[in-house]
């Protein structure tokens, strides 16, 4: 565990009124309580706290039931949290809003819209002219390389096309976050690797903060800044982890370089101390 | 030129119908019943009463009660169904009160409520609208119960409100389930119209099918019932092509999604 060059006491630590300029998303001692019918409730996130700097890519890594999602959806405004608070640029968290942007893994595309028509909903809701927002979107949908797929229904994509949609869909009303949940997760391993590298190429532009929750490691170390290992029952943060790892990163260098390798295996070793000192999955 | 499947499959629905024509031909020669006609007195009869101005009438005002109906019906139950299904206490309130409904003959409703609002169309009117909007309150319910709470998320993350989003979101997602409910809808109001006539008499196409029923005129009563039968049969047809239209994004182009990674 030491191994790991993790910097880990500056990242978890408690929030204080004077952060820099610089943090964007502030949880401060987040818990969620759900009340699960007949047994007795289940804490599904414990004392979270955390800060995420703009234009960071931070991912949420950890086993199916960790509490990831949870956490997003409080980020997101989507879910309110038991205790505790989610801040975005100093203010509280109450509900959903543009500055935020969620990219789920079932897509949640609007099926009687077209790509086109999808990818418009956002500008045109936000006021953007009609014809300004379909230029913007266009461009976008050429962005996400979906060029020629403008008057497809979502119902005529693959899952992959689907989830280059939902990207660009988000990227259209221009959040300052992106929240991602396992969005690549529905998908084959090979869609899955082009759109991991699409992702980075499309983020290399303009580096937007990116929470992106994930369960996989090489996922995980591959894209990220930052890697917060959550473990469950209660979901907790675990450890978290600085990638430094040069950008931007080419997936075939970066599989070869030794460093990038270590991550990889130290933070699969790390859920293995910890699944066997807590309860069998 | 069409291939043999093909024009076996547009012929289907005629080849069925002078089938059915042929077997009750059929039957009624062998059965020799005063109070059965053959088809083709039966068919004989449609021009005397279409071309009857009292007839077309007595029709014309049947189907004006049955469209207005239907129509408030519809205006009325989707509303209801959607916020049925998006919020538990609108559920709550009126999931007994609909269920206590559901199980009653619309028709049984009649005697009462012609006590109150006489033999006019109003009633008329009043059992077909009820007729119709149990089916597509409950199926406007379903569809919007049944529509995905991500894609609602990501209309919140837009910035629409919750009534924009039962409107520009609930709606169009739980429409194919919608036109369902309608789509039975629209023959349970023809079925009302019917019955509602049968209860009431004074005018309709139901009066011109039991009057005649009265004085044994019996190749009228089955000319009326090839009328209504023909009826549904139409505005299903062109309701189906309606419903199609609209959701044709929810049924695919294509046999299989096309590939891409
Ligand atoms: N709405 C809910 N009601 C009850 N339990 C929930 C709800 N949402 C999530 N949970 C539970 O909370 C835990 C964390 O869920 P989730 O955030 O989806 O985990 P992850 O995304 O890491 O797989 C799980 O045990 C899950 O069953
Ligand atoms: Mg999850």
């Amino acid at each position: 565990m030491t191994a790991v060059p993790a910097r880990s006491s500056e990242w978890v630590r408690p929030v204080t009124s004077q952060e820099p300029a610089s943090v964007i998303i502030e949880i401060d001692h987040v818990s969620q309580v759900f009340q699960t019918s007949a047994r007795k409730d289940h804490v599904a996130l414990s004392d979270i706290s955390l800060t995420i700097e703009e234009g960071a890519f931070v991912s949420i890594l950890g086993p199916s039931g960790c509490g990831k999602s949870t956490l997003l959806y409080i980020v997101g405004g989507f879910v309110s949290p038991t205790s505790g608070a989610a801040k975005m640029k100093g203010q509280a968290i109450t509900g959903p809003g543009p500055d935020r942007g969620p990219v789920f893994q079932e897509f949640a595309l609007f099926p009687w819209k077209t790509v086109l028509g999808n990818v418009m909903y956002g500008p045109c809701q936000q006021g953007v002219r009609a014809a300004e927002a379909e230029a913007q979107s266009r461009a976008l949908i050429e962005m996400v390389g979906l060029k020629g797929y403008e008057n497809f229904y979502p119902k005529e994509l693959s899952g992959g096309m689907k989830q280059r949609v939902a990207l660009a869909r988000t990227l259209a009303y221009h959040p300052e976050v992106l929240l991602m949940d396992e969005p690549f997760g529905a998908l084959d391993a090979h869609t899955r690797t082009r759109l991991q590298n699409d992702l980075l190429n499309i983020w290399e532009r303009d580096r937007k903060t990116v929470l992106f929750v994930t369960h996989s490691v090489d996922e995980a170390v591959f894209l990220s800044d930052k890697v917060v290992m959550m473990s469950k029952s209660p979901g907790r943060i675990r450890e978290v982890i600085d990638i430094d790892l040069p950008r931007p990163r080419r997936r075939n260098e970066l599989l070869l370089d030794p460093r990038y390798q270590k991550y990889v295996v130290d933070i699969e070793r790390m859920f293995d101390e910890s699944d066997e000192a807590g309860p069998a999955l | 030129m069409m291939s043999p499947a093909t024009l076996l499959r547009r012929a289907a629905p005629v080849l069925a119908c002078i089938g059915l024509l042929a077997v009750w031909q059929f039957a009624s020669l062998v059965l020799k019943n005063d109070s059965f006609p053959t088809a083709i007195e039966a068919i004989r009869a449609i021009p005397d009463i279409l071309g009857d101005k009292e007839s077309l009438i007595n029709i014309l005002a049947s189907l004006r009660r049955m469209a207005l109906g239907f129509g408030v019906a519809v205006l009325v139950s989707i509303p209801l169904g959607l916020l049925m299904g998006r919020s538990r206490s609108v559920a709550a309130f009126f999931n007994p009160l609909l269920m206590v409904i559901y199980p009653v003959p619309k028709a049984a409703l009649m005697p009462i409520i012609m006590l109150w609002l006489g033999v006019g169309d109003v009633t008329k009117t009043l059992v077909i609208f009820l007729g119709v909007s149990l089916p597509v309150i409950y199926h406007s319910f379903e569809g919007a119960k049944a529509v995905e709470e991500k894609m609602l998320w990501s209309g919140a993350a837009m910035g629409l409100s919750p009534a924009q989003r039962l409107v520009r979101i609930v709606l169009p997602a739980a429409l194919p389930e919608i036109l369902t409910g309608c789509r039975t809808g629209l023959v349970l109001a023809l079925i009302t119209m019917i019955t509602s006539e049968m209860i009431a008499r004074q005018s309709g196409a139901g009066n011109i099918l039991f009057n005649a029923l009265d004085m044994g005129q019996y190749d009228t009563v089955f000319a009326m019932i090839i009328i209504v039968g023909a009826m549904g049969i139409c505005f299903d047809a062109i309701f189906e092509r309606v419903r199609a239209r609209l959701v044709r994004w929810s049924e695919p182009q294509f046999d299989l999604p096309l590939s891409f990674s």
